[in-house]
């Protein structure tokens, strides 16, 4: 095994040196400084979605990648390769974008068979089918990737024509662009400084071969999924797997978050919680200290058995002792268990694994360049604007992964299904930026807005996959409107400025699919609605519409009642929870709706027989709408 | 104004309010039954009582039809009794007067006549005497309904006895929901349990139980229209009455959103009805993306109907489309039905109107179908098509141009339901005759006659045309509607006037001649006529009140706040309590949760 990678390693070393000798000559040849329009930074999933966007506008970009293949992150992650994003490729529909609420790694493109499922049949996939299928992906639609461009800087310039972007690579070649699109990922492990932190392993580096663990005690610090992965494959042969962190399990489940625990992952809580040697416990990881302690036999022998590991035990900083070994006491957790004398993590372990995720890589930023942290997630995140550009870093957008602080432990902006949603979202703020196209949107007689809205609660992927975050927004214009699809919600206040639309005064109506913000017994009886009138207590997703006369503020942004994703509206209709999530009953979804456009449109929006238009067009000045549209004019 | 029903719980109800003065006002003739008035509070009862009628009536099982006898006029009381008369023992009669045409309240009766219309006869008064007859005030400015029981209820031991069937009148303002809420109660049998309803309780004893009845039927008729009556064992443990009252009232506590069983919306209703008969969609081929450019080659005309399913007007058109399909079987036009996904290359522009029909041919560029979307309109059209198909991208100006022109230079068009659109999109006045249908040879020749004489009347100002209410029926409501009642026929209006609102009506009785309906033309023109009535406007507000969830979840959260979230629950054998001494960062953006996650 050793001596492979060794061979690999080797062969590495000699190809990066031809390639180096290769490109420096290139570049010599060259001025050594590309001009584009776009650059995007990474050829992940977000990259590459970016690039089919810009590719289909004929826009000037090139796509950077320093590894030399696409989503190279797969290639290693996640360790124990299985992905959990799930793969349902037997929907029974052939709806394809009603297929896509149920397919979470495919990207977008108008392609119809250019589709994961092509990689892999597998209802949780393994993680070597998805760089084959952003190979494919970049291929069939002729994406322009550079691999092998390891940009190590990033430096903003300002110029007589505005702000561009310079990215410098491993071979100080450099690439100057307007814009500049990161989607890198997030790959820097994730750490927490505490004593001791030295003895931890990394997710990113332990053996993933379960033998390596028979009978050893393993402490995991962390209760996310690589956490609850790294346990599931190693509860076989270690003799007891506990976990650590601050906060509880959140089960995906529960929250709806697919960030949290998924259930794929879970069967630790099973030896938990029928009391076989695992457990879970919490504690403020930056309290706890890890000392290293030789066993007494051998340490007085001298003689070190190489098949024995050190134990590492587990004490709390507030009671750690000055000096630590200075009492001349073995254990080093006397005062500990002088408290607690049955401290639950006591026993001392064979390992301790950190799997605490991952963090942006800021490094490669310039100060000029460099967004900042998040306000959340600890700020391992760069922070964002509601239209994904970096704060204080006007043309430098954050795309997928590393893109999810304006939605984090909320709604899918951090995962493939959710960020292809935004990506094209972000895509569509820049072609009107730059080169004045309005955001598509579909005329619609107002007769037929009720039906477009029930086709897009119906089938619509993005609202569905980003809710709360993702939303239509429906332009009322009298006898028509303007239908604007997956407009990013936090971004309302700025609609008419980032889409080139203007809303009118008869004001505007924006659909959103939203869960329930009550803690229930999600498993219970009476955990779902069925009456229409207590649609706004529906616990699962639903179809949520807005009503504004006139578009909020900023200000009715952000005092907007809390776990609303839009301020409160001047009129709002909920559509009660469907276990089918097939929201077209006529009594329970579609009568209360139209009922409710009517208010929104101050109009009458029935149907009528020919007959009853033929009367109402008789003896009124104008019939009903209906009337109007579906018989006069038709 | 509607008022959400729901909502009544916080305020007064004005139907209860009314209910308990009336109630209170028949204090005295309840007496006269013996009967003492108490008034119940909470469970009292449960309703699952020993009822004597214990009928429950679900209202979502009524059945809704669109109005298709018309509404009727009456003009005299002798009028009234001929249609009693014909609807004895067959239909109630709903009977309305309202005080002006094209008013809320004359659409709120008309409305529920779309949806009642089949269940009831629809009457609407329109002269003075009948409303002598049944005793109001002619100068009372109030619209009023009643309901005629002319059906002959089984159950009922009295006065169905007189030539003239019993009427009950509506006690609330005419407004849409308070006729739907009347005839529902108009519907429920005379005694039954009915938890929305303001409920009058009778005890009765086992050995007066016959008399008793009797009385409640009595009584149930007096209060019909107002309050259910439900008589009760005295026996039974449930009754927690003092013995000394034997009658008691209750108001309802909760009462629901009366419409949420009843689509209102006719196409749709229809829609609903006919949901068990499933449609035979094998006669037409399902266009996909895939198939789409294999199908369309195969023949020489496609005829597309792109529907959704939960669009009613779709639905109720595809049954259309398919008996379509079923008459031009074997012939070489295709009919199909198309879902096509947005991407695939196809000959016409994105769907956005549902349902719409596309004639499409192979290697040319799709024509969308604008006729009426009627079965033997389409059917009519397609035939035409087949036979030429040299015409086909001519198609929409063969519709309706060509037809139109065609008309015209007839002189006098016949207007029907599916060339009204065109006539009207010409934005002239409309001199319109409406002929009844003829009986006899005589008839016809009556009504020839008047077509030739209408052709003499040359005019560039209006468009002459006329309505033949046998083929045409709605025309006859729409005659009712211009005048207020139905003239003798022929009758010949002037309508649709660029400078007004105002009908008028050719005197009737006149014989109508193409000289003398130019004079009266003239002195329309001159202003020297008075018009016989109005056009309703142009405004179609909702109809229904949407239920206003902002409001209930106000009332039912305050500040429409999901609860604070919980504190973290703490491992009950585990070490925390003893460590998180210090408080955790509160992250704000972080909404859910404040702990860290993993992405």
């Amino acid at each position: 095994m050793y001596q492979v990678m060794e061979a690999n390693l080797l062969c590495f070393i000699l190809f990066t040196l031809v390639g180096l000798v290769l490109t420096s000559f290139n570049d010599y040849l060259h001025n050594g400084t590309s001009h584009y329009h776009y650059c995007v930074l990474g050829a992940g999933p977000a990259g590459l979605q970016m690039g089919f966007f810009l590719s289909k506008a004929k826009r000037d970009y090139v796509i950077l990648e320093r590894n030399s293949g696409p989503g190279s992150f797969f290639n290693k992650y996640p360790r124990h390769r299985k992905l959990i994003s799930i793969n349902k490729i037997h929907t029974g529909r052939h709806n394809a974008e009603f297929n896509l609420r149920h397919d979470w790694n495919s990207l977008l493109s108008d392609k119809p068979d250019l589709l994961f499922k092509r990689a892999s049949g597998e209802f949780y996939p393994p993680a070597d089918a998805f760089p084959l299928y952003l190979s494919a992906f970049e291929r069939e639609l002729g994406l322009k990737v550079k691999y092998g461009v390891d940009v190590g800087r990033i430096r903003s310039v300002r110029s007589a024509t505005g702000r561009s972007y310079v990215l410098t690579d491993q071979h100080a070649a450099d690439y100057s662009c307007s814009i500049l699109l990161v989607a890198t990922g997030l790959w820097v492990p994730q750490e927490v400084e505490f004593a001791g932190s030295h003895l931890a392993e990394g997710y990113e580096s332990i053996s993933t071969n379960p033998d390596d663990y028979k009978d050893q005690a393993v402490l995991i610090l962390g209760k996310g999924n690589s956490a609850f992965e790294t346990a599931q494959s190693i509860l076989g042969r270690a003799s007891r797997v506990h976990m650590l962190s601050s906060s509880t399990v959140r089960l995906a489940w529960q929250t709806h978050y697919v960030g949290d625990l998924r259930a794929v992952n879970n069967e630790v809580l099973d030896t938990y919680q029928l009391k076989s040697l695992d457990g879970l416990a919490e504690a403020r990881l930056e309290d706890i200290v890890i000392t290293k302690q030789e066993e007494r036999g051998r340490k007085r022998s001298g003689i070190k058995n190489p098949e024995t590991r050190d134990k590492l035990f587990l004490n709390l900083r507030q009671f750690k002792q000055n000096g630590d070994e200075g009492k001349g006491s073995d254990d080093p957790r006397d005062e500990l268990l002088d408290h607690i004398d049955n401290f639950s993590l006591r026993k001392p372990y064979d390992r301790v694994i950190r799997c605490l995720g991952f963090r942006f890589n800021f490094s490669i930023f310039d100060s000029s360049a460099r967004p900042p942290p998040s306000e959340n997630a600890k700020g391992r995140l760069p922070g964002v604007t509601a239209w994904y550009e970096g704060k204080n870093t006007p043309g430098l957008f954050l795309l997928g992964t590393a893109s999810h602080s304006r939605d984090y432990r909320s709604s899918a902006g951090g995962f493939v299904h959710g960020f292809r949603y935004t990506a094209r979202a972000v895509h569509r703020v820049l072609e009107y930026r730059h080169h004045g196209n309005t955001w598509p949107s579909t005329r619609l007689m107002t007769t037929q807005l009720m039906s477009w809205i029930l086709k897009r609660v119906g089938e619509a992927s993005g609202p569905y996959q980003m809710f709360e975050t993702l939303g239509d927004v429906i332009l009322l214009r009298g006898s028509h409107c303007e239908y604007v699809e997956e407009f990013l919600l936090q971004a309302l206040p700025r609609f008419s400025s980032l889409s080139g639309h203007d809303v009118s005064s008869q004001g505007l109506i924006v659909l959103v699919m939203q869960y329930g913000k009550r803690k229930i017994d999600y498993l219970g009886l009476g955990r779902s609605q069925t009456d229409w009138t207590k649609a706004w207590k529906s616990n699962f997703l639903h179809p949520v519409l807005y009503y504004y006369d006139l578009l909020p503020t900023e200000q009715d942004m952000k005092t907007r009642p809390h776990g609303w994703p839009l301020p409160r509206p001047k009129a709002i209709h909920h559509m009660v929870e469907d276990f089918l999530t097939e929201w077209d009953t006529p009594l329970s979804h579609i009568q209360p709706l139209r009922r409710f456009l009517e208010h929104c449109v101050h109009s009458d929006l029935r149907a009528f027989s020919t007959e009853n238009c033929f009367r109402s067009a008789l003896t009124h000045r104008k019939p009903p709408l209906f009337c109007q549209q579906g018989y006069l004019t038709r | 104004n509607i008022i959400p029903v729901s909502h009544l719980s916080s305020l007064v109800s004005p139907t209860i309010s009314l209910f308990l003065m009336e109630l209170e006002k028949s204090a005295e003739a309840l007496q006269d039954y013996g009967v003492l008035v108490g008034k119940v509070t909470g469970a009292l009862f449960m309703m699952s009582a020993p009822f004597v009628v214990n009928v429950s009536i679900k209202v979502q099982q009524m059945k809704f039809a669109i109005l298709r006898d018309e509404v009727k006029y009456v003009h005299t009381d002798a009028d009234l009794l001929t249609l009693e008369k014909a609807a004895k023992g067959k239909k109630d009669i709903v009977l309305g007067h309202v005080r002006s045409l094209g008013t809320q309240e004359h659409r709120s009766l008309m409305e529920t006549a779309y949806v009642y219309g089949s269940k009831y006869q629809f009457i609407l008064i329109t002269g003075g005497p009948v409303l002598k007859q049944l005793g109001v005030n002619e100068s009372s400015q109030l619209s009023r309904v009643w309901f005629v029981h002319c059906r002959v209820h089984g159950t009922v031991t009295t006065p169905v006895t007189s030539e003239r069937c019993p009427l009950t009148r509506m006690r609330t303002a005419l407004s849409t929901l308070s006729l739907h809420t009347f005839l529902q109660l108009m519907e429920a049998p005379l005694v039954f349990p009915y938890q929305l309803t303001p409920q009058v309780f009778l005890f009765s004893h086992p050995a007066t139980e016959h008399l008793d009845l009797d009385t409640a039927s009595a009584l149930a008729w007096r209060l019909r229209g107002l309050a259910l009556l439900l008589l009760v064992h005295r026996q039974s443990p449930a009754v927690k009455t003092p013995d000394k009252y034997n009658a008691a009232y209750r108001l309802p506590e909760k009462v629901e959103f009366l419409f949420n069983l009843i689509l209102d919306d006719e196409v749709a209703a229809e829609v609903y009805r006919n949901r068990g008969h499933f449609l035979d969609l094998d006669l037409v081929t399902q266009l996909t993306s895939d198939n789409f450019h294999s199908e369309v080659a195969q023949s020489s005309l496609t005829v597309v109907l792109f529907y959704l399913k939960w669009d009613a007007v779709s639905m109720a058109f595809l049954g259309s489309f398919i008996e379509v399909a079923e008459k031009l079987e074997g012939k070489q036009m295709r009919p199909a039905t198309g879902a096509v996904c947005p991407g695939t290359a196809v000959p016409f522009q994105p769907i956005t109107e549902f349902p719409s029909v596309l004639l499409i041919q192979p290697q040319q560029a799709a024509q969308r179908y604008t006729g009426t979307l009627t079965g033997e309109a389409l059917h009519r059209f397609i035939v035409i098509m087949e036979n030429d198909l040299s015409v086909f991208t001519e198609a929409a100006k063969l519709l309706t141009g060509e037809v139109l022109t065609g008309l015209l230079r007839d002189g006098l068009p016949e207007l029907t339901v599916e060339n009204l659109p065109s006539f009207l999109s010409l934005g002239k006045a409309l001199l319109l005759l409406f002929v009844g249908e003829e009986e006899d040879e005589i008839g016809q020749r009556q009504n020839q006659a008047l077509v030739d004489q209408m052709r003499g009347v040359r005019t560039e100002r209006y468009l002459p045309c006329w309505i033949h209410l046998g083929r045409t029926p709605a025309g006859l409501s729409v005659l009712g509607s211009y005048l207020g009642s139905l003239p003798p026929l022929p009758a010949l209006v002037l309508t649709h006037l660029p400078s007004g609102d105002e009908i008028y009506q050719y005197p009737p009785n006149t014989p109508i001649l193409a000289g003398s309906v130019l004079q009266w033309l003239q002195s329309v023109e001159d202003g020297t006529e008075s018009p016989a009535g109005m056009l309703g406007g142009d405004s179609w507000p909702p109809a229904f009140e949407f239920y206003d969830f902002l409001k209930v979840m106000d009332m039912q959260e305050g500040d429409h706040r999901p609860p604070e979230e919980e504190g973290v629950k703490t491992e009950e054998v585990n070490v925390e309590e003893h460590l998180v001494t210090k408080t955790m960062p509160y992250d704000r953006l972080d909404m859910n949760s404040k702990f860290h996650s993993e992405l």
